[in-house]
């Protein structure tokens, strides 16, 4: 007797975690396997917890149910002051093996290891966007139209800085198994370490309205080839950039938290031009330098680097506002694409270059 | 023991004065139904509202409710289920039961307890009215989470207007229930004799009396928001919608230990009359609820783990901690039927679903106190599977326990039996079938509280099986109102003692009681004075119990 029920609560207990291990995913970072195992290990007390209890709620239903004609009244046991204090100790007992395991996988999810790959995630109503600001690369999803769609080196740790412009989000990996909020003026920084190349799907977790079912993103774990490959793509996009010739020729350019207002500037061909560069990062250089395209093979023009808060002024040689009309590039050669935008050379007379 | 007392009136008073009667009437036992029949409409509403997010959910693709109607649904369902149905009906029975458990002629305040039963229609219509303004009901869910919640229409301000006319019932009514359990007891019901259904309502009072202005604060600060330009949500002036958050959480955790406490309370009183047996551990399971009570008030930030912004290993520790006096009520409620002669009556069944499912629901939320583990299920179905399984497989089958257990006791009729186990086996299929598959839907990555979902995830079977359960769950609370229609129409038959079995003192007077509730005052000279009458009764060979 005592067996065969032994056996059928080990049976029950197979039964249970091969269906549950059916249900989760594989997980695709370290961070991820850290909690898949916390997983399986409360899994592990949480059948064991139930087994003890809904056996004993079945033993009882079974064992002690009325006889039809017993009228005898059962033993009124109230329960001793020791039985309470024993049943205080098991829960105890299973709260004080639970909870190391639950701090070690955490303190392992929070280590932030050196990023290779650092990404600005801003959460907005309903679209995801990414800066990746040392690659100069900027992707964003369209709200109803199209998500996000962002790719990351397997093996190397990506830290992900988590922002919202207005109400909050959350930015939610399933098969990361992490999801943090997207605040208004509160940034979460957190760290991934991919180490399965696949496309996983995101979503927004936390409800932000209308368009919250549909806030959808793309993580896309790649080789370091392949992202370097979509980083130079994604980078091109970059001179698809369109914005107005300054006033007069005259370009004023401002660098701040070393990134500069704008990654757009445009001249109009043929006439004198200047630039004006304010550096407000304090004890930081900074430069300014136009080149000929984004492989930065042919410089046309550059200003000495210089420390701020200063600000610096120049005029753009002939070799650069005689340039033929086009798209060029510029940077800060001090901090490469992070500080980069497209240089418009406009043709003479195409509207707005007067004044 | 079987000596029915004649009604005293002659004929039934006129009609119009009946209905006066019911809305001038001060009687806590009347004010109680009132409670009941309240709890029930908004039940039907809330229950309604369910099946639409079910049928929506069922497939993927919209075909049924817009986005922006699936939003207003869900916030409705929630907010209906929560303030107006559970706590409601938890305070229904406790103004029905409280008195007469303490041998008291009504409660403390009647009064003001007349008020706050009547608070409550005129919140929850304020509520369900956003239905008809532009722009629609609230829909920020109901947790309300600024500053999404500053967003929306004036759909959004009757939420919050609703929800402070609720709260100032609970209130009202929670200090109503301390003074009347402080003060009106019985000569010999000292505080260790009162059942524990009494010190479950006294720890939710408590809990009610000191987080429930919280809420009010709360929801005054997001209407000064909408109306009067502060900033307390808005980060880009100085303020944080964290803000919102711990107010609401600080609120919001003790307030689903106000949902359960009466649930535990009324299955702590039903076990023990179909086991034969006293409570196990009485003193344990009071210490339990005053821990819970205590503790509740140490755990809101476990639901803020995602935000980055608490301090973990704390609320984490504090959220197992409180599962320790939770889990000893396990070990009360099976030391209760150990070796005692289990009655399988509609209440027991509903008080042992209770402890099955209840279970499933407390074991499911030790991976949310996790934090690591939490960062991958918090805002998924598991949340939404875990809710329910201790608000509907906790909360709602205490309830049904409750109602099959005093219905005879409030109207002096029998429910049906027949259909009350059929009602139970339905329930509690239709229940797992609904609320199980949602923690794999959770596993698998589905948020909670969308709309709509790609047919390429991998949700829509899971989905379309809970939707099936929601219906089947709809078949047997239909049941249930058949039930007290029918039972009603039939003749009062119920005994005092109406299960032959009861302890506390609400057994020792008429099915339904006098207005006064008692004629006589029976001595209370331990925990369980109607079993002591019975022994006295026995001892004296005065015929068999019926």
């Amino acid at each position: 007797m005592s067996s065969t029920h032994r056996f059928v609560r080990l049976g029950v207990a197979a039964l249970v975690l091969v269906s549950m291990a059916a249900c989760t995913e594989q997980p695709a970072t370290e961070q991820a396997q850290q909690t898949h195992r916390l997983f399986y290990i409360i899994l592990a007390l949480a059948i064991f917890v139930s087994v003890v209890v809904e056996g004993a709620l079945l033993w009882a239903i079974v064992r002690y149910r009325r006889r039809p004609g017993d009228d005898e009244e059962p033993p009124q046991r109230e329960g001793t002051t020791r039985m309470i204090i024993a049943f205080f100790l098991f829960g105890t007992v299973i709260v004080a093996a639970l909870f190391p395991f639950g701090e070690v996988a955490l303190g392992n999810i929070e280590q932030n290891p050196t990023p290779i790959v650092t990404i600005d995630v801003t959460g907005s109503q309903w679209q995801w966007s990414a800066v990746y600001s040392n690659e100069g690369v900027v992707v964003s999803g369209k709200t109803f139209v199209r998500p996000l769609v962002m790719e990351v080196p397997v093996d190397e740790p990506v830290r992900i800085n988590l922002v919202s412009n207005d109400v909050m989000h959350e930015f939610f990996v399933p098969a990361f198994y992490f999801m943090r909020n997207a605040l208004p003026g509160h940034p979460n920084v957190f760290t991934w370490t991919p180490t399965r190349i696949g496309t996983y799907r995101g979503q927004c977790a936390e409800f932000c309205g209308l368009g919250h079912y549909q806030m959808r993103f793309i993580v896309k774990v790649v080789n370091p080839t392949d992202y370097q490959a979509w980083v130079q793509k994604e980078r091109k996009s970059i001179l698809k950039i369109n914005c107005p010739p300054a006033a007069g020729n005259n370009l004023e350019l401002t660098a701040h938290n070393i990134s500069w207002n704008t990654n757009c500037l445009a001249i109009t061909a043929g006439q004198s031009a200047s630039i004006t560069v304010h550096n407000l990062d304090a004890g930081i250089d900074h430069n300014f330098a136009i080149w000929n395209s984004l492989d930065t093979t042919h410089q046309y023009f550059a200003i000495p680097k210089f420390s701020g808060v200063a600000t610096h002024s120049a005029n753009l040689p002939q070799e650069v506002s005689q340039l033929k009309p086009g798209k060029y590039y510029f940077q800060c050669n001090v901090h490469g694409p992070s500080m980069s935008g497209v240089f418009i050379v406009e043709p003479a007379g195409s509207g707005q270059g007067g004044g | 023991m079987a000596v029915v007392k004649a009604p005293t009136l002659a004929r039934p008073e006129p009609f119009r004065s009946r209905i006066l009667d019911w809305l001038t009437t001060t009687d806590h036992k009347k004010i109680g139904i009132l409670y009941f029949f309240n709890s029930l409409g908004f039940f039907a509403i809330g229950g309604i509202l369910a099946l639409l997010l079910r049928t929506e959910l069922a497939r993927p693709g919209t075909q049924f409710l817009s986005p922006h109607a699936y939003n207003q649904v869900f916030t409705e369902h929630g907010t209906l289920m929560i303030f107006l149905f559970v706590f409601p009906m938890l305070a229904g029975f406790g103004n029905f039961l409280v008195p007469l458990q303490i041998g008291a002629l009504d409660m403390a305040f009647p009064r003001i307890n007349a008020l706050s039963f009547w608070l409550l229609p005129v919140g929850g219509l304020t509520i369900l009215s956003g239905f008809l303004v532009k722009g629609g009901a609230g829909a920020s869910g109901w947790t309300g989470f600024a500053p999404l919640s500053v967003q929306g229409g004036s759909g959004m301000d009757l939420w919050d207007l609703g929800l402070l006319i609720v709260g100032t019932s609970s209130l009202l009514g929670a200090i109503n229930f301390l003074v009347t359990i402080v003060r009106m007891r019985a000569p010999g019901m000292t505080m260790m004799r009162i059942p524990v259904f009494c010190w479950a309502v006294l720890a939710t009072s408590l809990l009610a009396v000191l987080a429930i202005p919280v809420f009010t604060a709360a929801l005054l600060m997001l209407l000064a928001e909408r109306h009067l330009g502060t900033v307390f949500f808005d980060a880009s002036h100085g303020g944080s919608p964290l803000i919102w958050q711990h107010a609401f959480w600080f609120f919001g955790h003790p307030e689903v230990y106000m949902l359960i406490l009466i649930a535990w309370g009324i299955v702590s009183e039903v076990i023990p009359v179909f086991s034969g047996k006293p409570l196990y551990g009485y003193r344990g399971v009071v210490l339990s609820f005053l821990m819970v009570t205590a503790l509740s008030f140490t755990v809101w930030a476990h639901h803020m783990f995602a935000t980055g912004a608490v301090e973990l290993p704390f609320f984490s520790i504090t959220t197992e901690l409180i599962s320790l006096p939770t889990g000893v009520l396990f070990f009360m409620w099976l030391g209760t039927m150990w070796k005692g002669k289990l009655r399988f009556e509609p209440p027991m069944l509903f008080a042992i679903g209770f402890i099955a499912m209840f279970l499933i629901g407390g074991i499911d939320g030790v991976w949310m106190a996790s934090p690591a583990m939490d960062f991958a299920i918090h805002d998924t179905y598991w949340v939404v599977a875990h809710i329910h399984y201790v608000l509907f497989g906790g909360t709602v089958f205490g309830i049904m326990a409750g109602m099959y257990y005093w219905f005879p006791k409030v109207t002096g009729r029998f429910l049906s039996r027949r259909l009350g186990i059929w009602q139970f086996w339905i329930q509690l299929i239709g229940f797992n079938l609904t609320f199980f598959p949602m923690h794999v839907l959770g596993l698998r990555g589905m948020p909670r509280r969308i709309a709509d979902y790609l047919p390429n995830e991998g949700w829509t079977g899971l989905n379309t099986l809970a939707t099936i359960g929601a219906y089947v769950i709809a078949v047997s609370i239909a049941l249930f109102f058949i039930n007290v229609f029918v039972s009603l129409r039939k003749p009062r038959d119920a005994p005092d003692d109406a299960w032959g079995a009861g302890n506390s003192l609400e057994w020792a007077t008429t099915s339904p009681p006098p207005a006064h509730n008692f004629d006589v005052m029976p001595e209370v000279r331990s925990g369980r004075p109607v079993y002591d009458m019975r022994m006295h009764a026995r001892a004296q060979g005065g015929g068999s119990t019926p």
